[in-house]
């Protein structure tokens, strides 16, 4: 939800970009995210210093950086939190958040069902890659079952979350994924995703090129990615598309799995009504202790 | 008789006090807390300064419930030490409470006779009471009200015939109180304090316990207010537009009164899903430009631990309230304790230093709450304030605060020419840089948990991590030279000191007086701010110290042990520490004085007339 009106500007992709030099190893997924969301904020066309982008702790977390909004690269799995208060103390933000699969669905898994119910018009970017990459190769919540990892010799003893599922599950309005394989495609759920009115969550299949698995790479997803368009998907159907998401780790499906045609009411609209009328309730702040006075 | 005329013929009698310290005991459903309230709204409307202490156990409902009310013609600055009245609804409820009701030799005891317990075998080991009087409360309860419920209409009846204080205001009271509830309800406790109040006229006192009329001036504009309470509206004052939070014993009124009055202001709040969000929040929000604060006890500060690291790296200001109970862990969640001030000063991984300040009653911790967001806002930091439940959970008459003597620091913002060419973490001679937030054209910047250059660009140089540290800690240094975060009170050259913080500081000045009242040459020091420690307002007050006492509710004696680390503590200067729920009198302090003032001269006999 905005309230500030302004005459449309044209921004360029390349006005998001900082002149910071991204950490990631050649060839990362991740920029091939960051490219998309600068296309995605060029078609918004809100100007960087409306938006506030955050991040947690891992490769991925590193992304407001590289980007020309206020950014906020904070601690590990507990974006969504901090994001929520930068919405709340100021709904006319844009605001981004971003992250990896372990930021997201380990460390911080407990904060997403409560973003979920929230609903605050955020939008949520998980890059996924199904490892732990800044601490070098360890199991990520996302792993498949057996995978050997630095911290798994002999192999993964847990099956992975799903997502997509867990997302949905919780109640969201609003769930997509994508892949830097199709950049048009990305860029097109991300815009999606902020325009949404409401919590969006948008999986990216981002490959870890150093510690990730083959099947995983951009080369390998060109083969195995299908729109969920071309299956005959109807983004309204939220039944449908949790059958389609719990394919996850099977089917690499890109697109809009929901997207609810009755978006709820988010939590700073219904703040802001509260504020609205409760406002002549306010006694002076020079005069605010007189409600303890005894009668 | 009215209530005018029983002061008026005890004009000048030595029988009249001017504190009166009463502790009452019941169960769960007795009414005895609600009572307890009544007794300082009563006090309040008739000039008089009380405090209200509420203890439970920690059953949810019912169980056993108590509270002391202390009311007196001067300011109170503690709940005071035995007391002068006992109420007792049922013995087992009274003797859990143990040390927090202490019975002395000159308490009156008033208890259920129902209880069968004779007058002169009271379950008080090794106590022989003043007086004892079994009333039977529940049986006049039942015939002037028709319920039992009415117990504590009696109660109140019987004190208000006894000590002659509130009978029309305590009538007014049961009045507002039960007018929902019907003119039957209504009528049924009007009976039942008047019961009470013949009762008692009936029954004289073996020596009346009359308190002084207060005086005319003091009725006007009183409050009636606990810490949290306090705390919050403090808050709302001081700009504090955002709260977040999550539910925890004893600091929860902080966050309902937000979620009552916040969005008045145009302000919001989260109920959050857990200790972390609820302060990430509150990052978030101070992040995009607004005061912000989070409120929690011992467990949840040790789940904020790492929020408070990222926003004092960030340089973002909030404010923290630790409402201190007894830890570790889930401890003694209802009771109180001084125990977290290692954690409040300490908890951080890297070199880190956070402001932290304690309020010494309900009173201050208005000033010091908003005291804590000029300094969060000025120097960009998180502060603490370690509130303790004691303070946050009583209720305090107040005298009239003037809210327009208090000045309302806000962040330094960047100037147009700052924001030609931004550096957020600008290595400024004070330390403090300008800050922007989203919205702001010009001053987009990373904010981060990583370590960053003055543009706010990440770094792992060692060289620019040294510069940030000493950048962020070198800010803080003004703070130590605050000498108007601390009380010093008594001769200013006295030998002997007592240094004393949180709702410890108000026993240890009722201490001080007695001491000096003995002729012990003594001095106090209450520091309000804790941290960073101000060596040199210690080392002022230390130089003509040879002995003293730390006095704390802690048992390892935290703050005693943080001094010891920065500031030059005499040698002669020792801890009294006592873990949480035990409350410490102000009698034992100078008793510990006594010894030491024996010691001292000792010693100078000693150097006088060396052995041998």
């Amino acid at each position: 939800m905005t309230t500030i009106t302004r005459p449309v500007e044209e921004y360029q992709a390349k006005d998001y970009k900082s002149d910071l030099k991204p950490i990631w190893c050649p060839g990362c997924g991740d920029f091939g995210v960051v490219q998309a969301i600068y296309r995605a904020l060029a078609n918004v066309g809100r100007p960087p210093h409306e938006i506030a982008f955050v991040s947690g702790i891992g490769c991925s977390s590193r992304i407001p950086g590289y980007t020309t909004a206020y950014g906020f690269n904070s601690v590990h799995g507990r974006a969504l939190p901090i994001a929520q208060g930068i919405k709340l103390a100021n709904p006319d933000l844009l605001v981004l958040v971003a992250g990896g699969d372990g930021d997201g669905f380990s460390i911080g898994g407990g904060h997403v069902a409560h973003a979920v119910r929230r609903n605050m018009d955020l939008t949520y970017i998980v890059m996924d890659n199904q490892i732990y990459g800044l601490t070098k190769g360890q199991l990520s919540p996302t792993s498949p079952r057996g995978l050997k990892t630095a911290s798994s010799t002999w192999g993964s003893l847990e099956d992975p979350v799903n997502p997509l599922l867990y997302v949905l599950g919780y109640g969201a309005s609003f769930v997509a994924q994508g892949t830097p394989a199709d950049m048009q495609g990305l860029a097109a759920v991300i815009e999606e995703g902020i325009r949404f009115p409401g919590f969006a969550f948008v999986n990216v299949q981002s490959p870890c090129v150093t510690y990730g698995q083959e099947e995983q790479q951009l080369k390998a997803h060109k083969g195995t990615m299908q729109t969920l368009a071309s299956v005959g998907h109807d983004p309204a159907d939220r039944l449908k598309a949790m059958a389609l998401a719990s394919e996850y780790g099977h089917k690499l499906y890109t697109g809009i799995f929901y997207r609810n045609p009755e978006p709820p009411p988010t939590y700073e609209a219904e703040a802001r009504r509260r504020q609205e009328e409760t406002r002549a309730q306010a006694r002076p702040k020079d005069r605010i202790l007189e409600m303890f006075r005894p009668q | 008789m009215g209530i005018g005329d029983i002061l008026l013929s005890l004009e000048g009698s030595e029988t009249m006090s001017h504190d009166l310290v009463i502790g009452m005991a019941g169960s769960g459903g007795d009414g005895i807390v609600s009572a307890g309230d009544a007794m300082i709204t009563a006090a309040a409307l008739e000039g008089y300064h009380a405090v209200l202490t509420k203890s439970f156990g920690p059953q949810i409902r019912g169980g056993e419930s108590s509270c002391r009310v202390r009311l007196s013609t001067r300011p109170v600055l503690s709940s005071g030490g035995t007391l002068d009245v006992a109420v007792a609804l049922n013995w087992d409820d009274f003797l859990k409470f143990g040390g927090e009701l202490p019975v002395g030799g000159r308490t009156t005891v008033v208890y259920e006779s129902a209880t069968g317990v004779p007058a002169d075998r009271l379950p008080l080991p090794g106590v022989t009471p003043w007086e004892a009087i079994a009333v039977p409360i529940a049986e006049m309860a039942k015939k002037n009200a028709g319920t039992e419920k009415a117990k504590n209409s009696v109660v109140l009846g019987l004190l208000a015939g006894w000590l002659g204080v509130g009978r029309d205001s305590l009538l007014a009271g049961i009045r507002k109180k039960f007018g929902k509830k019907g003119a039957e309800v209504v009528q049924g406790n009007e009976n039942a304090f008047a019961a009470g109040v013949q009762y008692a006229e009936a029954h004289p006192l073996r020596e009346p316990r009359t308190l002084h009329a207060a005086a005319e001036a003091m009725k006007e504009g009183k409050l009636v207010v606990d810490g949290n309470d306090m705390c919050a509206a403090a808050a709302l004052f001081a700009g504090c537009e955002f709260f977040g939070g999550y539910p925890i014993t004893p600091s929860s009124e902080i966050m309902h009164f937000f979620g009552r009055e916040v969005w008045k202001y145009g302000g919001a709040m989260i109920q959050a899903e857990d200790e972390i969000a609820g302060i990430g929040a509150v990052v978030g929000a101070s992040f995009a430009g607004k005061k912000a604060m989070t409120a929690t006890s011992g467990p949840g500060m040790s789940l904020k631990t790492e929020m408070l690291g990222l926003a004092s790296i960030a340089e973002l200001p909030l404010v923290c309230v630790d409402v201190q109970r007894g830890g570790p862990s889930t401890g003694l969640p209802t009771k109180s304790e001084q125990a977290d001030l290692f954690q409040a000063c300490f908890s951080a991984h890297g070199d880190v230093v956070r402001p932290v300040l304690a309020p010494t009653s309900v009173a201050d911790t208005f000033a010091i709450t908003v005291e804590a967001f000029n300094i969060a806002e000025h120097y960009q930091t998180p502060v603490v304030i370690l509130s303790d439940q004691e303070i946050a959970q009583r209720k305090e008459t107040v005298d009239p605060i003037d809210t327009k003597a208090f000045a309302i620091v806000e962040r330094r913002r960047p100037t147009e020419a700052e924001l030609e060419k931004y550096e957020r973490f600008k290595a400024a001679d004070s330390g403090i840089s300008p800050i922007s937030h989203p919205g702001m054209p010009g001053g987009n910047y990373l904010a981060s948990g990583i370590e960053h250059n003055e543009r706010g660009a990440p770094t792992a140089s060692g060289e620019v991590h040294a510069r940030m540290n000493e950048k962020r800690i070198r800010k803080l240094d003004p703070l130590k030279r605050r000498k108007d975060l601390f009380v010093v009170e008594g001769d200013s050259h006295a030998p002997v000191a007592l240094v004393s913080w949180g709702s410890l500081a108000g026993t240890a000045r009722e201490a001080l007086e007695i001491a000096r009242g003995e002729g012990i040459q003594a001095k106090l020091l209450v520091p309000k701010l804790l941290f960073p420690v101000a060596e040199e307002v210690y080392a002022d007050f230390f130089r003509s110290v040879q002995a003293g006492l730390v006095v704390e509710q802690s048992h390892q004696g935290q703050l005693y042990r943080v001094l010891r680390m920065y500031a030059n503590v005499p040698a002669g200067v020792q801890s009294l520490a006592r873990s949480g729920s035990n409350p410490i009198l102000p009698t034992s302090i100078v008793e510990r004085l006594r010894k030491i003032v024996l010691g001292l001269q000792r010693q100078r006999v000693a150097e006088v007339e060396p052995a041998g």
